[in-house]
């Protein structure tokens, strides 16, 4: 079936299989690779992807349920400046290790700090329990959101 | 209407098979009801996805046709009417622990879906594909029980009413006929008004588990005396059950004079606890007489 949606704010037609999923349409159709399958139930968090500005674990939702929808992977949000400011912070706490897990905490994190931002543990671990981290550990992935929190504020109001 | 008959990879961890899949995308909730009827055999409605994913990577559903319902923005909706909540069955879980209307009306039925999966999976999972997805431990049927929620279910003739106490008859087993679908579900909005609430999700892990054992309770005490309860566990039986045993023995009597014995005695006379790889039997047992106790002394 043909499908519309907006892939990291461009346009995208692609013909496909209805119950494919999202992550395998980023990966194999349009080579992005920053979406990482590791579980592939939706327990992980590692193919983390944001549909409609919220966050969705891309094993469990088929090209059927993009038609007409924005998607933004990790590489778009790399580019945006609370992306760019979160990958700063992760960055400078040493937060990732293996790497594996971390496009999946981007995404998350970039929805906390973008639509609420407020540096709250309690709020950060809440919004961050779908994502799994096996190496590094959560508490130096925590302190990068914090500070991503903290920075936030000092930016443009038009980048916030 | 969409009639899409197409190749679909189904990817394993050992490599890719290629599987015949049929899929349908009706138009309207007539075309539905029409497509389904032509349909003969097994099928499948796809609501959120995030349990038929799952259950088509593991092999348990292989070639059966596909109906897709999440695009049908008329079950998508959470409104008042006369003394009704009325949630649509395709209502994800963050709409409803968003909704205004909710947190002035049924707070501790929101707040209790908190801890429903994890944010990620809030997004995409509905209430209806919760329900009609009939897993033990479904998390929000326990709470419906003990709110007197019931199910609309729509069929292309019909439309009726079921209390969800009702709807299981068995391990993923309903009371649904062929070519009938939930289309809503719904709460009276005074539901939890004046009771004294109670919910318990019991894990191994502090986010995104599936539960060993679920319990919900509403009760009204005066003078130490039980003037109302209401019990449901989720994850104990084959499929989340309403304790009218344990409620009818309970009932106008002093919390210090209950037999938790006897308790026992009548939740063994309506539930068949499971055992399940997250899980044993005496475990689950054990913990739900502990927690309708701590509930009843708090």
């Amino acid at each position: 079936m043909n499908i519309n949606f907006t892939l990291n704010k461009k346009s995208v037609t692609i013909d496909v299989d209805p119950m494919k999923r999202l992550l395998d349409i980023l990966r194999e159709d349009f080579r992005l690779l920053g979406t990482k399958e590791s579980c592939g139930e939706g327990e992980c968090g590692a193919c983390t992807v944001l549909l409609d500005g919220k966050p969705v674990t891309s094993c469990l939702v088929n090209a059927v349920h993009i038609d007409g929808k924005e998607v933004m992977t990790s590489e778009g949000i790399a580019k945006e400046p609370i992306g760019k400011l979160l990958i700063d912070c992760f960055d400078e706490t040493n937060a990732v290790q293996c790497g594996f897990c971390f496009p999946g905490f981007l995404v998350t994190s970039y929805h906390y700090v973008k639509t609420d931002g407020e540096k709250n543990l309690n709020k950060i671990k809440k919004a961050l329990s779908g994502n799994i981290c096996r190496c590094t550990g959560y508490q130096k992935i925590f302190e990068s959101v914090m500070l991503a929190c903290e920075r936030k504020p000092l930016m443009n109001a038009n980048e916030r | 209407m969409l009639d899409i008959n197409c190749q679909y990879k189904s990817v394993e961890v050992s490599g890719k098979k290629e599987i015949n899949m049929k899929f349908y995308k009706p138009k309207s909730l007539l075309e539905l009801f029409e497509t389904s009827e032509k349909i003969e055999g097994k099928k499948y409605f796809l609501a959120g996805g995030t349990d038929i994913n799952v259950q088509i990577k593991n092999g348990m559903i292989k070639d059966e046709p596909i109906i897709f319902l999440n695009h049908l923005t008329e079950l998508k909706n959470i409104l008042q009417s006369d003394n009704h909540i009325i949630i649509g069955a395709l209502t994800s879980f963050s709409e409803i622990l968003e909704s205004e209307l909710l947190k002035n009306k049924l707070p501790f039925f929101q707040n209790s879906l908190k801890n429903f999966a994890s944010p990620l999976i809030q997004t995409t999972a509905t209430i209806g594909g919760n329900i009609a997805n009939g897993s033990p431990t479904a998390d929000i049927v326990p709470l419906l029980l003990i709110l007197d929620a019931k199910l609309k279910l729509f069929s292309k003739s019909k439309l009726r009413e079921v209390p969800i106490s009702e709807f299981y008859l068995g391990y993923k087993k309903f009371i649904l006929k062929r070519n009938e679908i939930i289309g809503a579900v719904l709460i009276p909005e005074n539901a939890e008004t004046g009771y004294e609430t109670f919910y318990k999700k019991i894990g191994s892990r502090k986010a995104l588990y599936i539960a060993k054992l679920a319990i919900a309770g509403l009760k009204k005490i005066s003078n130490n005396k039980i003037e109302e309860i209401k019990l449901a566990v989720g994850s104990l039986n084959e499929y989340p059950r309403r304790l009218f045993k344990v409620e009818e023995y309970l009932k106008n009597k002093l919390v210090n004079e209950i037999d938790f014995a006897d308790v026992e005695h009548f939740l063994q006379k309506e539930i068949t606890p499971i055992t399940d790889l997250r899980s044993d039997k005496e475990y689950r047992y054990r913990v739900c007489i502990n927690l309708i106790r701590t509930f009843l002394n708090q």
